[in-house]
């Protein structure tokens, strides 16, 4: 897999987590739990940073410009669709084995795709 | 309370279905787990790779969730009741909320603590996943507060997942 669409697909776990913080639903079951740490919010904002720095610039960008405009920048292709728009991708690029190889966008909203392996 | 049932499949390793039903008899959700009581881990991160080694998915994304976990445990250990632990988050690499339960009779570094039982879960990141998440955590707390000290010394695999509220029948081998 292409090691800028690692780091994007890790950033958007990242993100998750980040937003998982400030979920009330989850706070609550955590702290029952004894899961929670105070500065556990800031740590991971501090490691987003790291991550962003290893990203090249144009992708860090469209990731960023995408996260802002739907959400989520980064889905799955789901039997030759886009997870995100539902869009059918070019059948030259589902059947190509190195697909994960470089990064593919979709061509209707502009997600960035991967498939699983 | 909705009413669970658990189907059990047998292949290499044992893979558990908890089913949540409503009171019509409708499946409304369900859970997939798999277990492995006899881990050989002696440390947090193999422990982590070898249940991640159970999930249905390829060596990259095991690699890719095995980072996100860990910097989860980084930023505050999920350790509950003493030799419990519940590594999770959520993530795009999974499409459903799997879980995997293992064991260590020796026990893991975790890594200043010594824990025997292990309850990894990810979730989706979609619309409803959130709900999953939370009603999975739920269950677990509940039959960890309930149950605590039995979970860790469970003598198999039946007795350990019977404690986590998997109830089950054995249908047929694979």
């Amino acid at each position: 897999m292409n090691k800028q669409l690692e780091k994007l697909i890790s950033l958007h776990d990242l993100d998750v987590m980040i937003a998982d913080l400030g979920r009330k639903d989850i706070i609550k079951r955590e702290m029952e739990m004894g899961l929670q740490s105070d500065d556990a919010l800031e740590e991971l904002k501090k490691l987003r940073e790291e991550y962003c720095g290893s990203i090249n610039r144009k992708w860090r960008g469209l990731y960023n410009q995408l996260t802002r405009h739907y959400g989520n920048a980064v889905v799955p292709a789901l039997m030759g669709r886009c997870a995100g728009c539902l869009t059918r991708l070019p059948t030259a690029v589902c059947s190509d084995p190195e697909r994960n190889m470089k990064i593919h966008t979709c061509p209707t909203c502009g997600r960035i795709i991967y498939w699983a392996d | 309370m909705l009413p669970r049932e658990l189907l059990i499949t047998c292949s290499t390793h044992t893979v558990f279905y908890i089913r949540e039903v409503n009171g019509k008899g409708e499946c409304i959700l369900k859970y997939t787990a798999l277990c492995k009581f006899e881990l050989s881990a002696t440390s947090r991160e193999e422990a982590i790779a070898e249940l991640l080694g159970l999930f249905p998915v390829g060596e990259r994304s095991q690699n890719l969730l095995a980072g996100a976990l860990d910097i989860r445990e980084k930023v505050g250990a999920t350790v509950v009741h003493n030799t419990i632990v519940l590594p999770h988050c959520r993530s795009i690499l999974v499409d459903k909320l799997t879980i995997a339960v293992g064991r260590s009779e020796a026990g893991i570094g975790w890594p200043d603590k010594k824990i025997h039982t292990v309850i990894l879960f990810v979730s989706p990141v979609r619309l409803n996943a959130p709900q999953d998440h939370t009603r999975f955590l739920s269950h677990i707390a509940g039959r960890i507060k309930k149950y605590g000290d039995k979970i860790v010394t469970a003598e198999n695999q039946k007795e350990l997942l019977d404690l986590l509220g998997f109830q089950h029948e054995e249908l047929e081998s694979r």
